[in-house]
C-alpha cells in the first residue's frame, strides 16, 4: 500500500497512475475489439471523452452533495483549498449517471449510435473501475471495516486509511468482483449473443455495490435511514434495470 | 476543430507540467474537450493531420492529469491534509 510510486526519482501518485493504466489498457483492448467488430474507434473516442467529462463532473457533484453539510465552506478561502476540494473526493455513481447521460445526449448531437457503442463496450467500464479500486487500496481510501482475519491488512501511517488496525481490504475484493462482472458481460455478449449488456452490468454492479457498502468504513458515507447514499442508488438502479430487462423481449437472460 | 484541439492539448499539457498541482483538474477537463475536438476534426480528411496532433497532445495531457492530479481522497471521505481542514 503506497501513496506514491518512485519512478526515475519522481513521486507519482499511485491512485492516479493506476487509473491512467486502467484507461490506457482499456482503450487498447477496445481498439482491437472494435476493429474486429468493424466499428469506428474514432467515434468511441468521442463518446469516451464525453463520458469522461460526465464521470469527473458527476462524481464530484455527488460527492459535494453527500458531503455538503460536512464541508466547512467558510474554510475554502484560498485557491489552494478550493483546488484541494476539487481534486479529491469522488463518488462513482455520480460519474456513471452523468457519464452515461452525456454519452447518450452527445451521441445524438454528433449522430453516433451511442446505444450500440454502450452495449458493445460496456464490459470495459468495470475493467477500468477495477484499476481504480486497486488504486484506492494503494492510497488507503474507501477502506473496509476492522477485520482480524487472515486477509486483514494494516495500512501505513501516511495512507488515507485508519492506521494501526487490521482492516478488510474491501477495495481489492471489489476489484475482483469488477473483473468478474467484466468477464461475465463479455462472455454473455460475445459467446451467448445476449444484447442486454447495459442492463446486466447495472444489475450486477448494483448488487455488488449494495453488499460491499456494508463493509466500508470510511468516514463520510452519506447515510439516509438504514442505508448509505450508494446503497439507495444501487436499489433504484437495480429495480429500474430489472424492470427494463424483463420488458425487453429480445435476447433476455431468462 | 483540429486547431482548437491542438491549442487545448498544448495548454492542458503546460498546465499539467507546470502548475504544480494547483490547476490540474482544469487541465484535465480542457484535455478531454481537446480529445473531443481532435476526434471530430479527424473526420475531415483535409485537416486530419492537425486534428491528430491535437488529439495526441490532449491524450497525453489527460493522462498526465489523471496520473498527477486526481487523488481519490476516499471517494466520499476526506483524509488528505488539505481536505482535513475543510471538514
Amino acid at each position: 500500500m503506497k501513496l506514491f510510486f518512485e519512478i526515475f526519482g519522481y513521486k507519482i501518485p499511485s491512485y492516479g497512475l493506476l487509473i491512467a493504466t486502467g484507461v490506457i489498457l482499456g482503450n487498447i483492448i477496445i481498439y482491437f475489439y472494435l476493429k474486429r467488430k468493424k466499428m469506428e474507434y474514432n467515434d468511441f473516442i468521442i463518446l469516451e471523452a464525453y463520458g469522461g467529462i460526465g464521470a469527473i463532473v458527476g462524481s464530484k457533484l455527488l460527492y459535494l452533495i453527500i458531503s455538503f453539510r460536512d464541508i466547512k465552506w467558510q474554510n475554502i478561502n484560498s485557491l489552494a483549498k478550493f483546488n484541494s476540494l476539487m481534486s479529491s473526493g469522488f463518488v462513482f455513481y455520480g460519474g456513471l449517471i452523468l457519464g452515461v447521460a452525456l454519452v447518450l445526449i452527445f451521441g445524438k448531437v454528433h449522430k453516433i449510435d451511442s446505444i450500440k457503442y454502450l452495449r458493445e463496450c460496456i464490459f470495459i467500464i468495470p475493467f477500468v473501475h477495477a484499476f481504480g479500486r486497486i488504486g484506492c487500496f494503494m492510497a488507503g481510501c474507501c477502506y473496509g471495516v476492522p477485520y482480524n482475519g487472515k486477509i486483514g491488512v494494516i495500512f501505513p501511517k501516511d495512507s488515507f486509511a485508519l492506521s494501526g488496525i487490521k482492516l478488510l481490504p474491501i477495495q481489492l475484493i471489489e476489484a475482483i468482483c469488477l473483473i468478474i462482472i467484466s468477464a461475465v458481460i463479455f462472455y454473455l455478449h460475445n459467446k451467448k449473443h445476449i444484447e442486454s449488456t447495459i442492463e446486466i452490468y447495472l444489475i450486477l454492479y448494483s448488487i455488488t455495490r449494495f453488499i460491499i457498502e456494508f463493509y466500508r468504513y470510511d468516514s463520510i458515507r452519506g447515510k439516509l435511514f438504514l442505508f448509505s447514499t450508494s446503497q439507495w442508488i444501487s436499489l433504484v438502479i437495480f429495480l429500474f434495470s430489472l424492470i427494463y430487462l424483463i420488458r425487453r423481449r429480445k435476447n433476455v437472460l431468462f | 476543430m483540429g486547431v482548437a484541439s491542438l491549442v487545448l492539448g498544448i495548454v492542458a499539457l503546460v498546465i499539467a507540467v507546470f502548475s504544480g498541482g494547483s490547476l490540474g483538474w482544469i487541465g484535465l477537463l480542457m484535455a478531454i474537450v481537446g480529445i473531443v475536438l481532435g476526434a471530430l476534426g479527424r473526420k475531415d480528411p483535409e485537416k486530419k493531420g492537425i486534428a491528430t496532433g491535437g488529439l495526441v497532445c490532449s491524450i497525453v495531457a489527460a493522462s498526465l492529469g489523471l496520473i498527477l492530479f486526481i487523488a481519490c481522497a476516499a471517494c466520499a471521505s476526506g483524509a488528505s491534509s488539505g481536505l482535513k481542514s475543510l471538514f
